[in-house]
């Protein structure tokens, strides 16, 4: 245990005198500009909770395995829109990034399709998952807008939920694939 | 208000069609987790806290010879460092049994056991101060084997000797019942230690109050034990601590036992101490490291039965291989082998089930509870029977099952026909026979995949029976607007638990669920309702809010019928109104009635009690009633086998299951599922690996979880209702029970594909490569 927590340490430390010269950073978030001064090693996710204070976006692991931390984000690899684990990036990376977290899903009071979906269809227990899984729905969405079944099961494999089985979350997105379809506006 | 008055109460209920009980009705708090919006622990910081981890112990058993924090005080960041001897109050974290100190004090017992706490500004500080920390510690033998850990020349991990329970069933004549069976068989089974995991990882958020109090907002399941411990460990008087559950990420049992006591024990200490707000969280493989895990269980069973397929006798020898504490492993094995013969009768029965102290990580609730890994020796011990007396094994188990009038194990005499019922549907909806005939000519045609079907039955003894004190306390109260509100210590961590709760008060006030609002668990707004855990929170708590709901309309009876000009038993409370029954038009809204009720200086603040009846069995035979009433169940599974890789894909489950009363229909339905794929993870992957008491399987990488690909594509599901005695509108316990078949029955699914019962989960490739060859059938393209 000691052990682990060193070699956390020093991957962490290993890059540069302490204190780190702090980096300045500008991102637009649910379509608002903040630009702070962020360390270099801060890593995306806690940017967003924690210096944002956007909470919405959580944090199941420790090794970029679980989904929970899922955004939407554009402009790091391009113009396209894509559904990104944030815990996989630095905060820096993400300087002159677009980003959409759950909290910018609902728009002048209504709820976003997959936030519909997903309440309808009881696809959350402790919804711990939820705010990721819903905005892997969405990036899986953007890339395959009319998917079966068993294509929705490979595009959200990324993410774990332990208490719902995936049953009703594979309704709600198909559900919501609908009404985006219909409505010809994703987001 | 008197019994009489709440039987009749609920006797009016049952006896009129519902209004929301049984309807769909959307989850009362789902809204918010679509939307994001500040829940969990972590979402509430109010301020910059203080970060608290702990160091600990690299060894299983191990001497502690010295400790040497300076280095670590003089890390930058480093605030605070907290050995047992900083504990201002009692060194005590053990859930039920104090035989587990917060942090150790000259010994440790297992694997990331405690030994100090490390308090920073922030976490990189807290880590470089626990990496600077050293301990000197003695290895001391250790022993990871139960049966090893009996041995009188074993090492002893507690004073009192490693063996901490030894459960008997002694019914009948078990050796006349061997001698007069035709056919005789014996197997042993095996399954490993397994992780609960939650996705939210354990948490805890402490800050001072200008009064002195700590408060302690968490992730857990049960707030009043993590408050007396907490109380305990800070020695204060129990009205400067007040422990808040905070949405809970999952739950599952773990968040039941130790961890959740000992990350609110942290911060709590940081906050004492530093007079600061302070968090202490886990890692992922940290908290795999300590979390209770489900506990490992080596079962032998023996069963004799008739050339007919009448089973005649069983004997039964469980170990359960419990970590260094006791935590809930004594009660474990009571459950375990209580349910060691699968809801079959049998004349017959001998069990000793043992619950054994080993230096392996911490072992104790899990979704379960005992019963799956009982259940797995159970069901494929009766598959194996009926191919040797070649029947088919539904018939097999319809001509043993527990039907009314039928004595279970315990010679507790089962009254419904619940058992019945779900075989009889699985059997239908399944298609077994014709299914079982389709895979059969497809294994036929002898190529890369064999294909089969499995089931099990299932009884569950429901709720806490032997293992405590059965009662539960709901509080409502309801505001000007007609708003009720509904606070109970009894925890939300995903089940859907407290909307069947605000369901049964909307039902009996005549109310749209939507004017339920759950208020938070707290201990200072609540009184112990007891834990939340045996999947007790519908069946006792629902009654615990039924009795609520009843002492306010004793309330507001009165004043309607005074008003309405009726007498009180003519009362009809109905779409938000309460009426004449007969004469609709004579009705006031129960917003008004509330509103008078208030006006006329009223309290509209109840608090509902329920406690079952004690149960009752000896000790030395194990017979007699250890639980108040039964769920019942079934489940197929058909599976393929990939002959060359050794992978299993679940293609199909049909659940039927004995709820007694399906209060909140969508909620049991997506449990159901849930615990479906949970226990399909139990059957397929899950399996927590120790290397001599070391864990290697730590973290998602090592420990797979099911995702959505590895799931079958369908769950067909249909309920029973065959009412309960003691559950609200007899309803009967659920939260856990979906998790209890599916390793049986996709068990033996896979030996009806590849003609052997492997006895050992999970059944992860390796293993079924192993069979496949010995049996000489792996493909070979
Ligand atoms: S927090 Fe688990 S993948 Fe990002
Ligand atoms: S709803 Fe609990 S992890 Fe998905």
């Amino acid at each position: 245990m000691a052990r682990r927590a060193a070699v956390r340490t020093v991957q962490r430390r290993a890059r540069g005198p302490v204190p780190q010269a702090k980096v300045p950073i500008r991102v637009k978030i649910n379509g608002v500009e903040y630009s702070h001064e962020v360390e270099p090693r801060l890593l995306l996710v806690h940017y967003i909770r924690d210096v944002v204070g956007l909470t919405g976006t959580h944090i199941g692991c420790d090794t970029s395995n679980c989904g929970a931390c899922t955004v939407l984000m554009k402009g790091t690899w391009g113009n396209e829109w894509r559904a990104v684990k944030s815990c996989t990036l630095y905060a820096v990376q993400a300087d002159g990034a677009e980003i959409i977290t759950i909290e910018g899903l609902a728009k002048n009071g209504e709820l976003h399709p997959l936030q519909k979906a997903f309440w309808e269809h009881h696809a959350l227990q402790c919804g711990y998952c939820t705010p990721g899984m819903i905005l892997a729905a969405l990036g899986f969405l953007k890339l395959n807008p009319n998917p079966t079944r068993e294509e929705i099961r490979k595009g959200i494999s990324g993410n774990l939920c332990r208490c719902t089985g995936y049953v009703n979350i594979v309704k709600a997105i198909e559900a919501a694939a609908k009404e985006i379809r219909e409505k010809g506006s994703w987001i | 208000m008197d019994e009489e008055t709440i039987k009749r109460f609920e006797q009016i209920l049952k006896a009129r069609e519902f209004y929301v009980v049984g309807k769909k009705v959307a989850r009362v708090d789902a809204l918010d987790a679509v939307l994001g919006r500040p829940m969990y622990t972590t979402d509430l910081l109010t301020s910059k806290a203080l970060y608290v981890r702990a160091v600990r112990s690299p060894h299983p058993h191990a001497l502690i010879r010295s400790i040497d924090s300076s280095a670590t005080r003089s890390v930058r960041g480093v605030v605070d460092v907290i050995t047992h001897r900083e504990i201002p109050g009692v060194n005590d974290a053990g859930s039920l049994t104090s035989d587990r100190p917060l942090l150790a004090v000259d010994r440790v017992r297992h694997y990331g056991e405690a030994v100090a706490l490390v308090v920073g500004e922030d976490e990189v500080s807290v880590d470089e101060g626990i990496a600077a920390f050293r301990v000197e510690y003695e290895p001391l033998p250790a022993v990871f084997d139960p049966v090893e850990a009996l041995k009188p020349d074993a090492p002893r991990i507690q004073e009192q000797g490693n063996l901490i329970n030894h459960v008997k069933i002694r019914k009948g004549n078990v050796e006349e019942g061997f001698s007069a069976s035709d056919v005789v068989i014996r197997n042993e089974y095996r399954t490993p230690f397994m992780d609960g995991v939650p996705m939210e990882i354990e948490v805890a958020y402490a800050y001072p109050e200008p009064d002195g109090t700590i408060t302690c907002i968490a992730s857990m399941q049960n707030p009043f034990d993590v408050y007396n411990k907490v109380t305990k460990v800070l020695g204060l008087p129990p009205e400067k601590v007040r422990v808040i559950q905070a949405a809970t990420g999952g739950g599952f049992g773990p968040k039941s036992d130790e961890s959740p006591i000992d990350v609110a024990a942290y911060a709590a200490l940081a906050a004492y101490r530093n007079r600061r707000p302070a968090l202490a969280t886990f890692t992922r493989e940290e908290a795999m490291a300590v979390q209770t895990k489900r506990h490992s269980f080596r079962i032998v069973n023996e069963t004799g039965a008739t050339s007919d397929g009448r089973l005649l006798a069983w004997r039964s020898t469980l170990y359960l291989t419990n970590g260094p504490y006791y935590s809930k492993g004594h009660l474990v094995i009571q459950r375990a082998t209580f349910h060691c013969t699968g809801p079959y009768e049998v004349p017959n029965v001998w069990a000793d089930g043992y619950a054994v102290l080993t230096n392996n990580t911490l072992a104790g609730s899990t979704r379960g509870f005992g019963a799956p890994e009982a259940h797995f020796a159970a069901e494929v011990q009766m598959d194996v029977l009926a191919e040797k007396l070649g029947m088919d094994p539904l018939e097999l188990r319809m001509k043993n099952m527990l039907r009314p009038g039928s004595l279970t194990a315990t010679s507790q005499r089962i009254d419904d026909d619940g058992l019945v019922r779900c075989v009889e549907a699985a059997a239908r909806l399944s298609r077994w026979t014709e299914r079982r005939r389709e895979h059969e000519q497809f294994n036929r045609a002898n190529g890369r995949y064999r294909r089969g079907i499995g089931i099990a039955l299932l009884y569950h003894g429901n709720t806490l029976g032997p293992e405590g004190e059965d009662y539960a306390v709901v509080h409502l109260s309801v505001d000007e607007r007609g708003k009720v509100k509904l606070q109970t210590g009894l925890t939300e961590y995903g089940t859907g638990a407290l909307t069947s709760l605000a369901i049964l008060v909307a039902e009996a006030l005549g109310i749209d669920v939507r004017d339920v609002e759950l208020l938070r668990p707290d201990t200072r707004a609540v009184r112990n309702p007891g834990p939340t855990v045996a999947s007790r929170t519908t069946v006792i708590g629902g009654r615990a809010a039924l009795d609520a709901a009843a002492k306010l309309r004793a309330i507001l009876d009165p004043i309607a019928a005074e008003l309405l000009g009726c007498r009180q038993d003519e009362l009809v409370y109905r779409d938000g109104k309460v009426m004449v029954a007969g004469d609709p038009n004579r009705s006031i809204s129960f917003r008004e009635l509330v509103r008078r009720a208030i006006g006329m200086g009223l309290e509209l603040k109840v608090e509902g009690f329920y406690k079952a009846p004690d149960t009752k069995w000896d000790k030395e035979t194990g017979q007699g009633a250890p639980y108040n009433q039964y769920t019942f169940g079934a489940l197929v599974s058909e599976v393929e086998v990939d002959l060359l890789t050794g992978a299993v894909r679940v293609l199909r489950m049909t659940a039927v299951y004995d709820v007694g009363k399906a209060i909140n229909p969508l909620g049991l339905k997506a449990l159901i599922e849930g615990g479906s794929i949970m226990g399909l993870g139990h059957a397929l992957t899950e399996e927590f690996l120790l290397s001599d008491g070391v864990p290697v399987t730590l973290g998602f990488q090592g420990y797979s979880i099911p995702t959505s690909v590895e799931s079958p594509f369908e769950i067909v599901q249909e309920v029973v209702e065959s009412e309960g005695k003691i559950g609200a509108l007899g309803a009967k316990a659920m939260g856990e029970i979906p998790v209890v078949l599916p390793m049986a029955s996709i068990a033996n699914a896979v030996a009806h594909a590849i003609g052997y019962h492997i006895k050992e989960t999970p059944l992860k490739p390796s293993r079924i490569l192993e069979a496949l060859e010995e049996l000489g059938i792996a493909y070979r393209p």
